[in-house]
């Protein structure tokens, strides 16, 4: 599995490297997501009382998770559009500073969001 | 002195001297590291240190080397981890006195720094690197090409096939069989030449599974490129170019 | 020196690769939207989240969102198996393996389109008390 390298490797290296690692994460979540939701079925009570056990977790390290959740989206969403412009060719020639203008709002996006999450954290 | 201050803060004591670790195959594929050193002032390019090495500390070193001017193609190696061509890497560049020298990445080795490039080669030739024509191949002139013509396809075609680009792509080093960033800017080359008719022969082969979808676009074949052919920029062009022969075979199929 | 067989390519004919690249970007396209409507639902939604089970179901029992997370789960299991494929295939396996690689993906994909509808369908009929 020689791809994980990124010593001496551009930055073209490291962005892919980190693409998978998020895409990968991602999967695992999508799938933990949807056996989550099929706790509906089981009812009101069920439901909200296992919301509410993952909302923080064990010493809130849920919460923790969540917010590196939260980045590891953002990061692979900024890259995947880079890329995608990229691989049709949009922007071919400054594909160096795409990644950074990308990554760059990705992160401003995700403070602002994470700001507005946690105020709003298990209520509704 | 500066250049010696530099030394031992890089880590070699020998005053004066280059410290080239070279990674050495025999005959049986054993593999060992050697250690030489090359006096400061004799050489400037690793290929000078090299030929210092066969020249007078050991004769067995097995090294590919020709022009000596970064157009043949023939001295790729990984120098302190990065393929590179030995004889335009300057060592002072390198900011180091201590050289570890390997053979390129990604090829099975022969002995010491000279790998198969066959396999390269293979999947060169399996692009048809050639002009293709749809008549009858009799002409009253040569075929001719505007200077602006000529510009469209110039920067691909300054490739040597030194194969320092598949040595630096971390998919050859996991699937052997991707075709690679070399044939590829070979396809678009050719594709690009107002001489060529053969268009879709090549996206034909390469719109298989071995071919422009295994590229991610991770762009170090392009940072590996000593000719500046930017092979990535060239698959990723391959591509819209790919998916328009694909959508036009549709509509043939259906006439 | 070996001459290549130009007549037998080194790979499958099946051209696929243009047809699942623009699909790959296209879904990771739509996905930025359905993602980012997502999370502001689920976290913000001017204050009032869709969390708990009242609010889910109510937001379900709206034609127009149960299609959305219909939609999205077919679009999201299409990009991330299809990803998942590519890591796989550039370890480097081939011939069978990658075969049933290919079958067993789209096996996985087909399983998890079916349960996400089901589920999405079976929720937006529940009659909240």
């Amino acid at each position: 599995m020689g791809w994980f390298k990124i010593r001496h490797k551009g930055i073209g290296q490291v962005a892919y490297v980190f693409q998978r690692l998020s895409g990968l994460v991602i999967v695992f979540y999508l799938y933990l997501h949807l056996f989550v939701l099929s706790n509906l079925l089981r009812g009101q009570v069920t439901y909200n009382q296992i919301v509410s056990s993952i909302t923080y977790g064990p010493d809130d390290l849920f919460v923790v998770f969540d917010v590196l959740l939260a980045l590891v989206i953002f990061y692979h969403g900024a890259n995947g559009l880079r890329l995608a412009l990229n691989e049709m060719g949009i922007g071919l020639k400054h594909n160096k500073l795409f990644f950074f203008l990308f990554e760059g709002i990705a992160m401003v996006a995700l403070i602002i969001f994470l700001y507005y999450a946690w105020q709003f954290i298990a209520v509704g | 002195m500066a250049t010696g201050t530099k030394s031992l803060l890089s880590g070699s004591l020998k005053e004066g001297k280059y410290v080239f670790i070279i990674l050495r195959t025999d005959a049986k594929g054993k593999q060992s590291y050697a250690t030489y050193e090359v006096p400061r002032d004799k050489v400037s390019t690793v290929l000078e240190g090299l030929q210092y090495i066969e020249n007078n500390i050991d004769r067995t070193l097995a090294v590919r080397y020709s022009c000596r001017m970064e157009i043949c193609g023939s001295c790729g190696m990984e120098i302190n981890g990065r393929p590179r061509m030995a004889c335009s890497t300057i060592i002072s560049n390198l900011h180091t006195d201590t050289l570890k020298i390997e053979p390129l990445k990604h090829y099975k080795v022969v002995r010491d720094l000279v790998v198969d490039m066959e396999p390269f080669f293979e999947k060169y030739r399996e692009v048809k690197p050639f002009i293709i024509r749809d008549d009858d191949g009799v002409y009253k002139s040569e075929l001719k090409q505007t200077p602006e013509q000529f510009e469209e396809y110039e920067k691909y075609s300054m490739c040597i096939k030194c194969g320092l680009c598949l040595a630096a792509c971390p998919i050859e080093g996991t699937d052997p069989d991707y075709i690679g960033p070399a044939a590829l800017a070979g396809v678009l080359r050719y594709n690009l030449d107002s001489r060529d008719q053969g268009k879709k022969y090549r996206l034909d082969i390469i719109n298989g599974e071995e071919g422009t979808a295994r590229c991610h676009f991770i762009g170090e074949c392009s940072e590996a490129c000593p000719k500046d052919v930017d092979p990535s920029f060239a698959i990723q062009i391959l591509r819209v170019q790919g998916l328009k022969h694909e959508i036009s075979k549709i509509f043939r199929r259906s006439d | 020196m070996q001459d290549v067989d130009l007549r037998k390519p080194r790979t499958s004919r099946k051209a696929l690769g243009p047809f699942q690249w623009i699909l790959q970007v296209s879904t990771g396209i739509f996905l930025i939207f359905f993602v980012g409507v997502h999370l502001y639902l689920a976290h913000i939604n001017f204050g009032h989240p869709i969390v708990f089970y009242n609010t889910v179901l109510e937001n379900m029992h709206n034609p127009w969102w149960l299609l959305f997370y219909i939609a999205f789960v077919w679009i999201v299991a299409y990009h991330a198996l299809n990803g998942v494929k590519g890591i796989i295939y550039d370890t480097g396996v081939k011939g069978r393996v990658r075969a049933a690689v290919s079958y067993g993906l789209t096996l996985a994909y087909i399983a998890t389109v079916i349960y996400g509808t089901a589920l999405a369908i079976a929720v937006s009929r529940i009659i909240v008390p």
